[in-house]
């Protein structure tokens, strides 16, 4: 690629990295605040199995720095953070960016791979349509996505362990990184994966819009053009009757695919930020909750800043913009 | 005509389904055409008459259905020779009642998959074609040079990039595009409508096809520039002599560049023959419609005398409910009393009125 076409994508990167930065101090301050005055004390953890007096809680908070102003504990947790210092999970003891690494990649690995199930099942059935327009076999396909994405996904996910795992013995119920060591790990992903990637419920939306994008592409006068000269017609409606769209609902389905994964992971015991998203609310472990929202937040910026690329790498007037 | 006939249109239908009308809207009724090698044809009527979708058909590019359903096209080059629409009759029944066609049923997948195996090697190779909108026609996500090499690459023996490259430039001058060593990187954002078309004329003639199709290649444009692509259109058949098919509502473009004309009217061609005989501002031979036409057109005398155009009365035909009669009838101004019932009843045929000059009308024979 050419330097004169790579400033154009810089340009976009260090905007979309500047409001990734403001939207994060944003988030993190709105759940701070959220945390900060609901109810319940998060350090009871701590105390569990004990009848604490008051002073043993009042030692407690005192010894974990919480008896300061609510903005004193903010700026201090800001000024940490940016220093890639998330705090200590209040239940485990452990560093919080540690645990967010490690559950964020498995819980990614999660989102992309479910994502992929969703495209791989949606787009042939989109394009079918979009070329054949309403037939027998479009029909049957659409209504048959339109079931699939009503499926609950917790249903869906017990279905499948019980016809897979319990009838067939096909995929042990071994999740996680211990399988890939042992060769044939990514055999345990394929479950997870597929139940999250057929019931997200963003199929049939997934299909409706890139039928319509597909559809609208092909009546465009510059693939008549391309038909008149004999070249093929998917080279020429690729980038904007399928490239673009794609990008785009990966963008705008990332959040979708983050609340399903918590559901999902905790079904098949993944072990992501979903489910230690959900152990975190039980225990009120504040600083992994803060770590969850502001990872869980870069996960829906880093969709949308592979979208701008994409757009600017594909169209050459918004690089000029 | 004294060349043997490169493309033979004969007796071509082209219906839509109106869903909402329950009826066919015949776009297309029963055209038949010839353009002999190294002639241009012109075509002019109304829009809605069905000139575009005539082009259409010829190139296998009409979307929506039933499409092309009756008629042959004959090709003719000196390497090829095959009817364009082979085995249409096998995909397509027809259910004739009193003479007009009350039903089709087409098999437009299986048909789609036949004009798709005739077509190739005959769309862009040996018919290419322009189109109105020239900026809407190139694609947008791709440089103009590449929309040309791609072109080139398919269709003819040079395969290597960059010497398609230099082709694709030669040709950029040859349509008079200034610095095309710089413009073949542009983008079709990046250059003027004009630009666009000549472009659009590069890319269709860089393959060096036998049969240019222009499709209304003025409309859209401002009149300057209009005026520049007739010239450069009328420089280019002068020079390569390519055979073309010239689809114009305007009458000045076509006048330009045609050697005959056919004016079409709701779907059927009215008049055919020498452009000479047709455009003539005396001759009274004419069908109606035709003089109608050219009395629409602006001239120096309008201009000077202040006076008011005649339009023509009426409205454009009705495709879905066709009159038994004379398709021209209710706005006609020249129906006398002895033909009045003809003109009412019976649909005239296209016949010779005087040596290569036919027209549909029932005022030159009975």
């Amino acid at each position: 690629m050419k330097l004169s076409s790579m400033r154009p994508i810089a340009l976009v990167l260090s905007r979309e990295l500047v409001i990734t930065a403001l939207l994060l101090t944003g988030v993190s301050f709105v759940v701070f605040v959220i945390l900060y005055f609901s109810p319940g004390d998060p350090f009871s953890v701590l105390l569990e199995g004990q009848m604490p007096t008051e002073e043993a809680r009042a030692g407690v908070r005192e010894a974990m720095g919480a008896a300061k102003a609510w903005y004193v504990q903010y700026l201090s947790w800001l000024v940490n953070m940016l220093q890639g210092n998330f705090g200590t999970s209040i239940r485990t003891g452990l560093p919080v960016a540690g645990e967010l690494i490690r559950t964020g990649l498995s819980t990614l690995m999660l989102t992309i791979g479910s994502m992929l199930v969703t495209l791989m099942l949606a787009v042939p059935i989109a394009l079918y349509s979009a070329v054949r327009g309403t037939n027998r076999v479009s029909w049957t396909l659409t209504m048959f996505a339109y079931v699939v994405s009503a499926l609950p996904v917790f249903w869906l996910g017990y279905i499948v362990i019980y016809f897979f795992t319990h009838k067939l013995g096909l995929f042990p119920m071994a999740f996680g990184f211990s399988g890939v060591e042992r060769g044939f790990g990514w055999l345990y992903f394929l479950l997870p994966v597929f139940v999250l990637g057929v019931g997200n419920g963003t199929i049939s939306e997934v299909i409706r819009f890139l039928r319509e994008e597909m559809s609208r592409v092909m009546a465009e006068d510059y693939i008549r053009t391309a038909r008149a000269k004999g070249a093929s017609v998917w080279k020429h409606s690729f980038k904007e009757g399928l490239l673009i769209p794609v990008t785009e609902i990966i963008a705008s389905k990332i959040p979708f695919i983050l609340g399903g994964a918590v559901i999902v992971e905790e079904v098949f015991s993944w072990p992501g930020m979903g489910r230690m998203a959900l152990q975190a609310a039980k225990d009120r472990d504040f600083p992994v909750i803060m770590g969850i929202a502001i990872l869980a937040a870069v996960f829906v910026r880093m969709g949308s800043l592979f979208q701008s690329v994409v757009y600017v790498m594909v169209n050459p007037r918004a690089s000029k913009e | 005509m004294k060349n043997a006939p490169l493309l033979k249109i004969e007796d071509l239908r082209t219906y839509f389904y109106s869903k909402s009308k329950q009826a066919f809207i015949r776009s297309v009724d029963g055209v038949s055409l010839e353009i002999a090698r190294g002639e241009t044809l012109g075509v002019v009527g109304e829009s809605g008459s069905g000139k575009s979708i005539t082009a259409l058909s010829v190139m296998g590019l009409v979307g929506g259905g039933p499409g092309v359903i009756s008629g042959k096209i004959g090709f003719k080059t000196e390497k090829t020779r095959k009817n364009l629409l082979q085995d249409l009759d096998d995909h397509v029944k027809l259910a004739w009642d009193n003479g007009k066609i009350m039903g089709v049923d087409k098999d437009v997948v299986g048909w789609e998959k036949n004009a798709g195996r005739v077509m190739s090697g005959v769309r862009g190779k040996e018919i290419a074609m322009i189109f109105q909108n020239p900026k809407a026609s190139l694609n947008p996500f791709t440089t103009v040079g590449s929309q040309i090499t791609e072109a080139i690459q398919l269709h003819t023996d040079i395969k290597d990039p960059l010497q398609a490259r230099e082709r694709a430039i030669h040709w950029l001058s040859r349509v008079k595009i200034d610095t095309p060593r710089l413009r073949i990187d542009n983008y079709p954002y990046g250059l003027s409508g004009g630009m666009c078309q000549r472009a659009m004329i590069a890319m269709a003639l860089a393959c060096e096809p036998s049969l240019l199709i222009a499709d209304e290649p003025t409309t859209g444009l401002d009149a300057t520039i209009q005026s520049k692509i007739t010239d450069l259109l009328a420089e280019l058949k002068s020079e390569l002599g390519v055979t073309t098919m010239l689809i114009s509502h305007d009458i000045s473009v076509i006048s330009r560049l045609s050697d005959s004309v056919a004016v079409m009217y709701g779907g059927t061609v009215v008049e055919y023959g020498p452009a000479r005989d047709i455009l003539a501002s005396t001759l009274e031979s004419k069908h109606p419609y035709t003089s109608a036409l050219l009395e629409s057109i602006p001239t120096e005398r309008h201009i000077k005398a202040k006076e008011h155009l005649r339009a023509i009365e009426g409205d454009v035909l009705d495709t879905v409910n066709i009159p038994a009669g004379c398709r021209f009838y209710a706005r006609c101004n020249r129906v006398t009393d002895t033909i009045r019932e003809k003109c009412e009843r019976h649909e005239p045929d296209l016949r010779e009125i005087s040596p290569g000059h036919r027209a549909r009308c029932w005022l030159y024979f009975d």
